[in-house]
């Protein structure tokens, strides 16, 4: 069963760069000066990969984050990460000129990971384990308080920045050569090697935060270290493409289902799908609707929403 | 060993003590037992605490792990798929004196080694929690209810493995079960409202004026066992 997953998966890899709606002439896919070859080599191939190492970051921070916090709904996302960066690119549209408005992402994703780390450490003064609750409620809390503050700004800005930052919230792949890739796939590649460097204290962290306290780990400094470097390489992600969401989320939990393993053992696999997810939905995005590309997050929600009120419901039949 | 150094909190007030060697601590429901037990371990974190010389501070990571353990008295496993091997597996901190098959077969365990923690009895999770005692094997070891969930049969296993010198180092055992205090004949701490009201050996403290003293006359030793008349 795995097998044949992973083969369907590096075939529907292998064909994504080559399906689209612009039909390329495979004769001419290695003469530079053809429209085919710029097709293929410039938009095609990049955005496959781009959509590949996104995706990949996403999920497996998706499963740190549910180790963290020992809850298994929750993603950056949901800590009110994406909200963030929203808020710091609307601001970047609005405020300065558009060529920045990538940093913007960026420093908001990270920006809401300190203040959430201040507040609750506030909150955890007199415990040596982090109360994992306190942490979600502030982030929800921020994501709120957030979206207000971009109501503030939708009525202060004019139509065409809204739409700049309508569009931005709904994620994109759009990109022409391989200039954004390399750094989200270098990225990408330090949160597979960090998240396996510190593969022991995750599984130990995977049964209680106190016993990996008494074995040893200092949980609330191994938490930090975490959450900072996986936000850096989510808020690095979202800056290129825009919040896509339910990534996090979902993967985790169908490789989970397929496997039937302990997370500490699903770093790879989950890396990989969350990868392979994200290109499905982009080819999806692109072939749906002829001459035009539905929004990456439309995709993803589509077909993330309903299968996470499927976990809820198979959840509470336990 | 093990000093406790003037502790106070909004649970416990004014505990000073020395443990030098197997204790067994009682004390009623919300008493403060599994409070104190936290303060030793270093969960809720203080200065007052000295094992075997150094506060918790001064304690490097490595040498914290091999001089205390704590086993809680509920088994709490956060990822559904992770076996009872891989929970005992992790509980090893050196170079194991047992290995899991021989722990497992040692509590009854062995059929159970590929199931989910998660998916455990109360009985089965407390008795994997033992096991993982004994696989850390830390020189102080401190156990919170560890028969709370037991049946008899299962429950001499445990006092026999406590009662024994071959397993365990030091211990120091939290319960409220008289009998199996009074059978261990560890010295005993009596906590009271989160005041020690009590600490010395365990003759002193099951002398019948003592015991009318802190539980009035529903508790009496008859024929060599402690019995309570309900």
């Amino acid at each position: 069963m795995k097998k044949s997953i992973y083969s369907l998966s590096i075939i529907a890899m292998i064909i994504a760069p080559f399906i689209g709606d612009f039909v390329i002439n495979y004769a001419n896919i290695f003469n530079e000066f053809s429209q085919d070859y710029m097709v293929f080599w410039d938009l095609r191939l990049p955005r496959v990969f781009l959509a590949f190492f996104c995706g990949a970051v996403l999920s497996l921070s998706g499963l740190v984050f549910q180790t963290i916090f020992k809850n298994a709904l929750i993603t950056p996302y949901t800590l009110g990460v994406a909200s963030g960066s929203t808020l710091f690119t609307a601001l970047f549209i609005i405020f300065l000129p558009s060529y920045v408005y990538v940093l913007g992402g960026f420093l908001g994703a990270f920006f809401t990971i300190l203040l959430l780390f201040f507040i609750s450490n506030r909150i955890n003064k007199n415990s040596i384990l982090a109360q994992t609750n306190s942490f979600l409620l502030v982030g929800i809390a921020l994501s709120f308080f957030y979206s207000a503050c971009l109501m503030l700004l939708f009525t202060v800005s004019n139509f065409e920045e809204n739409y700049s930052i309508v569009r931005y919230t709904l994620g994109s792949l759009d990109i022409v050569g391989f200039n954004y890739v390399f750094p989200v796939a270098v990225v990408s590649l330090l949160l597979l090697r960090f998240v396996y460097a510190y593969k022991h204290e995750i599984t130990l962290m995977l049964t209680s935060n106190e016993n990996a306290f008494l074995k040893g780990v200092e949980v609330k400094k191994v938490n930090f270290i975490l959450l900072l470097a996986v936000s850096f390489c989510v808020g690095v992600c979202i800056s290129f493409t825009g919040p896509i969401g339910f990534i996090g989320l979902v993967v985790p939990h169908i490789v989970k289902i397929i496997y039937k393993k302990s997370a500490y053992k699903l770093f790879w696999p989950v890396f990989f799908f969350g990868g392979v997810f994200l290109v499905v939905c982009d080819f999806i995005s692109r072939n749906l609707i002829e001459s035009s590309t539905l929004p990456i997050g439309v995709v993803t929600a589509f077909i993330g929403a309903p299968f996470f009120i499927y976990l809820i419901v198979r959840r509470s039949y336990k | 060993m093990l000093h406790v150094n003037n502790y106070s909190s909004s649970i416990l007030h004014d505990i000073s003590l020395d443990i030098t060697q197997n204790t067994i601590i009682l004390g009623a429901n919300g008493s403060g037992k599994s409070t104190l037990a936290k303060v030793i371990v270093g969960i809720i974190p203080n200065n007052n605490v000295q094992i075997m010389g150094k506060t918790h501070e001064q304690l490097s990571a490595k040498e914290k792990i091999q001089y205390i353990n704590y086993i809680p008295s509920k088994l709490e496993v956060f990822d559904e798929y992770m076996s009872v091997q891989e929970f005992l597996e992790l509980s090893f901190i050196q170079t194991p004196t047992h290995t899991v098959k021989e722990l497992a077969k040692l509590f009854g365990l062995s059929s159970l080694l590929e199931h989910n923690c998660q998916t455990l009895s109360s009985g089965e999770s407390q008795l994997l929690l033992m096991a993982s005692s004994l696989a850390h094997n830390a020189a102080i070891t401190i156990l919170d209810e560890p028969t709370s969930n037991l049946d008899q049969k299962k429950t001499k296993r445990v006092f026999d493995i406590l009662n024994s010198h071959n397993y365990l180092k030091h211990k120091i055992v939290i319960t409220h079960d008289l009998n199996f205090a009074f059978k261990l004949g560890f010295d005993i701490v009596f906590i009271k409202k989160g005041k020690i009201a009590f600490h010395g050996s365990s003759g002193e403290f099951f002398e019948p004026i003592t015991m009318e003293k802190f539980f009035g006359k529903s508790v009496k030793i008859v024929e060599n066992f402690v019995v309570s008349n309900l």
